[in-house]
């Protein structure tokens, strides 16, 4: 096979639909089954000896937090592949995961307050953690509301691909802010924790798990959603061949 | 080990979290499922007619 055709199914319309015929209920299962391990584990270990049973929280807060970054690395790629490479298949990428990605930061942020009013004794604080990711909330609601104010879909798919890579910016704050600034919310336990401050091992299983679940159920979601976009587009093609056809 | 479903005090927290995260993602993978259908569906429909049209 030519390497230069090896990516095909990401850029060829028919052939991503036949590959995500497939590879979209394939991760919708590996998500529920992720899911289900995850759910049976976070209900069997013990509760903390500071936090108490507050502690399972986690196993939905720090999945929806970390996704809904990682949800907004994809917008930005398929963002800057539709602006420089005019890539119709990433268009329509950035457009389908930005609902996605607008659910589980508005998760993250639901979760973290029901874990922040018992814990912090507030439901919510402006420091940087919290401020950055609703700010990450905005801009996936700024993208949906521009690409669905404007009439002309290719001026609207160029705007909302620079108001996605001008929030891209906004990424290192929200990793980074618990180091740069004094926050309430704390440090980071999982990816480059600092010694100590990482998960203990008997809830990093279900946090592994339940993060693959998120993974998987972003996966499984963006894929039908891509194809939805691709049948829309098909459908509005045949439209216009109709209503020529008819003429 | 047994499962833990004794949330204790804060039960009324916890579930919620729980509950809001389920339906969410009820709400999510419904609505693409349902986007996918009605777009396969209305594209079909288009092409017969387009295919009838011209035969």
């Amino acid at each position: 096979m030519d390497a230069r055709h090896t990516f095909d199914f990401l850029t060829n319309p028919e052939r991503f639909m036949t590959f995500s015929r497939w590879a979209a209920p394939l991760l919708g299962v590996l998500s529920t089954l992720a899911a289900i391990a995850g759910l049976v584990m976070t209900f069997l270990v013990p509760e903390d000896y500071q936090q108490g049973d507050t502690v399972r929280m986690m196993f939905i807060h720090i999945p929806a937090a970390v996704l809904s970054m990682f949800i907004y690395v994809c917008l930005g790629v398929a963002s800057f592949l539709a602006l420089v490479f005019r890539q119709a298949l990433a268009d329509l990428a950035a457009q389908a995961c930005a609902p996605i990605g607008a659910v589980y930061t508005a998760l993250a942020l639901i979760t973290g307050s029901l874990w922040g009013k018992p814990m912090w004794g507030t439901w919510w604080v402006w420091d940087a953690r919290l401020t950055s990711v609703l700010v990450l909330l905005l801009f996936y609601l700024g993208y949906m509301a521009l690409r669905g104010s404007l009439e002309d879909e290719q001026k609207a798919a160029r705007a909302a691909a620079i108001l996605a890579l001008v929030g891209v910016i906004n990424l290192p704050v929200v990793k980074f802010s618990v180091d740069w600034w004094n926050t309430l919310h704390q440090g980071s336990s999982t990816f480059m924790a600092a010694k100590g401050d990482g998960l203990p091992a008997i809830y990093a299983w279900p946090a592994a798990l339940m993060g693959l679940a998120y993974l998987g159920g972003f996966g499984a979601l963006w894929l039908v959603r891509i194809r939805a976009l691709v049948w829309r587009r098909k459908a509005r093609g045949l439209s216009l061949k109709l209503a020529e056809t008819a003429r | 080990m047994s499962f833990d479903f004794d949330a204790g005090k804060y039960a009324a927290y916890l579930w919620p979290a729980f509950a809001i995260s389920a339906v969410a993602f009820a709400w999510l993978i419904a609505d693409s499922l349902a986007g996918a259908r009605r777009w396969k569906r209305q594209a079909e429909r288009l092409q017969a007619e387009l295919d009838e049209l011209k035969s």
